[in-house]
């Protein structure tokens, strides 16, 4: 158990490095560094600042989206807005105009109605007015016929009457 | 002593020399350290050729681990500790935390079970390549002299003080930090190899001494818990070394104190 640890007789030192391991790891450390900033590392990198740049891509892009869309759903409630005030608008315009067409009706009927009933009392009273004429024409013929018949017949009174009532009755006037 | 006698445990020199397998006696003996490294080199490199290579949008699978390792360093390591403008050192950190990640990880690795960053060959060299770096981006960015007296002389001190804080800075600045760095990964590592080696010398010792094999379950119960506790010390060292580096460097870029 002389050499148990860090033996003392013993030619090598653990501690100590060797020159051929020194060589051997500065030339692979070396060589990976070279290789990898040359070769292996600027792929990695590419990709990895491609997605980078990607992602930042698509978050503006769906930035600029959010916000194009936004400023299209303001346009169109504006719009709708407008609609709706040139509906309530022509709506109460319409409504205005009924009104109005309506009351101008309704003057232009009573209006009407008026001149109907002018007209037709107007020939009421001409129909009055003739058929007064005319029964004025009739009852002074009625009476001169009736004068000359109680002239051509020289009767006493007793044998006039059944005459007049005949007359009458034929004139249509009497009899009840 | 008697009962454990039987037990052979190595001595520590055994567990850490490797024979070369290549160019045996040259300045350039490739052993399994080397190996190790080179590996982890090569893993690190296929990882990222492989995940580049059929890069997607969409990441799947592999392509998935890294860029979330890429993430990891760059906004736990370098965002954090060297701001915006250090994002150019991002691959070179992420080459550092993998090579150090796996450089740990074949502590665990069955059949090599061994962390390259436990020799000193290893840390030394990573910690002098942070340290010249740091150095050399101060000297870039601030100029040597301004450098310097960033680094060696805080600001808001009275003057009589400067004598004794100095030599402190400079002290901590340029000399502990490289030694703290490559001794701390190094000492970690070991420790962790030790641990794992020791219970599992003990389990296969009482594995196979039958009439203490109702003892096992004791250490090999520890084996299992040091080896998943050795995965995650493995991340944090390798963690830990590429933060300082980064805040080193970050430190050197900024120039205040």
């Amino acid at each position: 158990m002389d050499n148990f640890i860090f033996g003392a007789n013993q030619a090598f030192n653990p501690i100590l490095p060797a020159t051929g391991e020194i060589i051997w790891s500065v030339v692979s450390f070396a060589l990976l560094l070279f290789l990898l900033g040359k070769f292996a590392f600027p792929p990695v990198k590419k990709i990895m600042a491609e997605r980078t740049a990607k992602i930042r891509n698509d978050i503006e892009g769906a930035e600029k989206a959010r916000l194009e869309a936004e400023r299209v759903l303001a346009e169109y409630r504006t719009q709708l807005e407008e609609a709706r005030k040139e509906a309530n608008r022509l709506v109460e315009e319409a409504r205005k105009t009924a009104g109005l067409v309506r009351e101008e009706l309704l003057a232009k009927a009573h209006e009407e109605a008026a001149e109907i009933k002018r007209r037709a009392e107007e020939s009421l009273q001409i129909e009055k007015e003739r058929a007064m004429s005319e029964l004025r024409a009739s009852v002074g013929d009625l009476a001169v016929e009736l004068a000359s018949r109680i002239i051509a017949y020289e009767v006493d009174r007793r044998s006039v009457d059944p005459l007049v009532e005949q007359f009458l009755a034929e004139s249509g006037v009497g009899s009840k | 002593m008697h009962l454990l006698g039987s037990i052979n445990f190595p001595p520590i020199g055994e567990l850490l020399n490797w024979k070369a397998i290549l160019f045996s006696g040259s300045a350039f003996s490739l052993n399994k350290i080397g190996l190790i490294t080179l590996a982890a080199a090569l893993i690190t490199f296929a990882m990222f050729g492989l995940a580049g290579r059929k890069a997607k949008l969409v990441p799947t699978g592999l392509q998935n681990v890294v860029e979330y390792a890429v993430d990891f360093v760059t906004n736990l390591i370098v965002l954090d500790a060297m701001g915006p403008e250090g994002i150019v050192w991002v691959p070179w950190l992420v080459g550092m935390f993998f090579f150090i990640l796996f450089s740990n990880l074949f502590e665990v690795i069955p059949f090599i079970q061994m962390p390259a960053t436990a020799r000193t060959s290893v840390t030394i060299p990573l910690a002098l390549i942070s340290y010249i770096t740091f150095v050399a981006v101060g000297i870039k960015k601030q100029g040597l002299g301004r450098y310097f007296k960033s680094s060696l002389v805080p600001k808001g001190v009275p003057v009589a003080l400067l004598p004794l804080l100095i030599p402190l800075e400079f002290l901590s600045t340029f000399i502990v930090r490289p030694f703290a760095l490559a001794i701390r990964l190094c000492g970690n590592m070991l420790a962790g190899h030790l641990l794992l080696v020791t219970f599992a010398i003990l389990s296969e010792a009482l594995f196979v001494k039958s009439l203490l094999l109702i003892a096992l379950p004791l250490p090999f119960a520890m084996l299992v818990v040091v080896t998943g506790y050795e995965i995650f010390v493995s991340a944090l060292q390798a963690f830990i070394f590429t933060t300082l580096t980064a805040v080193y460097i970050g430190e050197a870029m900024a120039g205040d104190h």
